[in-house]
């Protein structure tokens, strides 16, 4: 038990970072399994290739922030994660939360790219799942065992996005919503007592 | 990995139950008691108690010891002790997959137990995954879910971690499925218990030291991150065990009808 839960954090930690945390669903049609392998090879290769590139941390993690926001639907996982609570939310609330989640994803990016150095990942193939298209991959970092990871591809605003990252069968969307939402139960389901927790930790990722 | 956590585990269960209950919301609010309802976690308190004890446990003493245990070791050495553990499990597994009535998996276990402990060296090596018969896995909790035994209310537990009432059920169970547990008793064989037990989980932790130190900074609330990945986890351990599960058609049948049975070709995932 213990070694296969192991695995899954590992796998699900992995790719965290480059993620930060999840998606809605979008009214569009899923990508069909070529586009959707095609568009995960291409961001990955980006994504790769800027990690592992020359340039400072700082303008390292400034490119793939640019590169996330492309290829990740940040907003629509921000209010996935959210859940029934995006609609608890007062329009003001709702602006700061996906704020703070735009930035604590930058943060974790940056955190991360050190840890990420050498990785290299292979596009295994294609099968369309609930949510999206699950496109399978091997990621492998220097010193770590190889992580089996899918990237759920949807078609938000016109072009395939990311929506949702699957390790060992562990959502990242779905984790960082139970996360979230336990904040807000725990506070009597205040929205704010979220974005209050989302801020410290900000500051606190910010001071080292 | 089972005598050290089992024995501390039934030292410590019965003060666990006895220690608080959360107390639900009243069914007049909504919102509340439905989430309420939704974590499905009513020893919160004492979950609570216990992950902050595995934590301290953590800090003072696992996570220094698998740090320094990472540094002396590379990840091949790492891997290699975890094929070893994994074939240490093997034979119990074998006889979970048939109470599962999994016959193919029980056949992938039984083969890769073979190989790996004579060709493998005692399951060191992996010489059975090489030749396709890739890992499988399952436990006690799996085969009863399999069973459709619900998982019931999440338990953290002392030493063991995350849980629930039906994985931390038959734990104890568990032990006796182990080769060790066929073997008459000795002193040396005690010592391999635990000194191997001891490797096992300062190996999982060693593995895990960047994960868990990157889950508790990102997560606002690590306890109920690691309560929604395990959750999520063991349902996708028994769907995979499900979709794996598919019908041997006897070689002489048509083409067509052997592919009628396989809703999927072979060997795919």
């Amino acid at each position: 038990m213990a070694a296969s839960f192991r695995r899954v954090l590992l796998g699900a930690f992995a790719v965290l970072p480059m993620l930060g945390a999840l998606p809605a669903t979008a009214l569009a049609a899923a990508p069909d399994a070529t586009t959707a392998r095609d568009f995960i090879k291409q961001s990955g290769d980006q994504l790769v290739s800027i990690v592992n590139g020359p340039g400072s941390n700082q303008a390292k993690s400034a490119k793939l922030r640019a590169l996330v926001d492309r290829i990740v639907a940040v907003d629509q996982i921000g209010r996935f994660v959210l859940g029934r609570y995006w609609r608890v939310a007062t329009p003001a609330q709702q602006q700061e939360y996906l704020h703070l989640f735009h930035q604590t994803l930058a943060y974790n990016i940056t955190n991360q790219i050190r840890a990420y150095k050498g990785v290299t990942f292979a596009v295994d193939g294609a099968k369309p799942g609930p949510e999206g298209q699950m496109v399978a991959t091997t990621v492998t970092r220097p010193g770590q065992s190889p992580a089996d990871v899918q990237w759920v591809v949807d078609t938000v605003g016109g072009a395939p996005r990311i929506v949702d990252v699957v390790v060992e069968g562990t959502s990242l969307r779905i984790t960082e919503r139970s996360d979230y939402s336990s904040v807000i139960n725990d506070h009597g389901g205040e929205v704010s007592a979220l974005l209050d927790a989302m801020k410290q930790q900000i500051s606190r990722i910010a001071a080292g | 990995m089972g005598i050290v956590k089992t024995s501390l585990l039934s030292l410590l269960a019965v003060p666990v139950l006895l220690a608080g209950c959360a107390t639900p919301p009243p069914r007049s609010n909504q919102a509340a008691y439905e989430a309420y309802r939704q974590q499905n976690d009513p020893l919160k308190p004492a979950n609570q108690a216990f992950y902050r004890f595995d934590n301290v446990l953590d800090a003072y003493a696992l996570r220094p010891v698998a740090v320094g245990y990472s540094h002396v070791t590379t990840p091949a050495i790492r891997q290699h002790v975890g094929d070893f553990m994994n074939n240490m499990d093997a034979p119990a597994q074998l006889v979970e997959f048939m109470a599962a009535g999994k016959p193919r998996d029980a056949g992938t276990t039984l083969v890769r137990f073979l190989l790996n402990s004579t060709v493998g060296i005692g399951g060191i090596f992996d010489p059975a995954g090489a030749l396709g018969y890739r890992r499988v896995y399952t436990d006690l909790g799996l085969t009863l879910a399999g069973y459709g035994v619900p998982e019931g209310p999440y338990l953290y537990l002392p030493f063991a971690g995350p849980s629930d009432l039906r994985d931390a059920a038959v734990l104890p169970a568990g032990l006796f499925l182990s080769p060790t547990a066929a073997a008459p008793p000795s002193t040396g064989l005690t010592i391999f218990n635990y000194g191997s037990d001891g490797l096992g989980v300062v190996n999982t932790r060693a593995n895990l030291i960047g994960t868990i130190g990157n889950i508790k900074k990102s997560s606002l609330d690590p306890y109920a991150t690691f309560r929604s990945l395990y959750r999520q986890h063991r349902a996708a351990q028994l769907k995979t065990i499900n979709e794996r599960d598919i019908a041997t058609p006897p070689a002489w049948y048509p083409t067509k009808e052997r592919n009628a049975m396989h809703p999927r070709p072979y060997g795919a995932p």
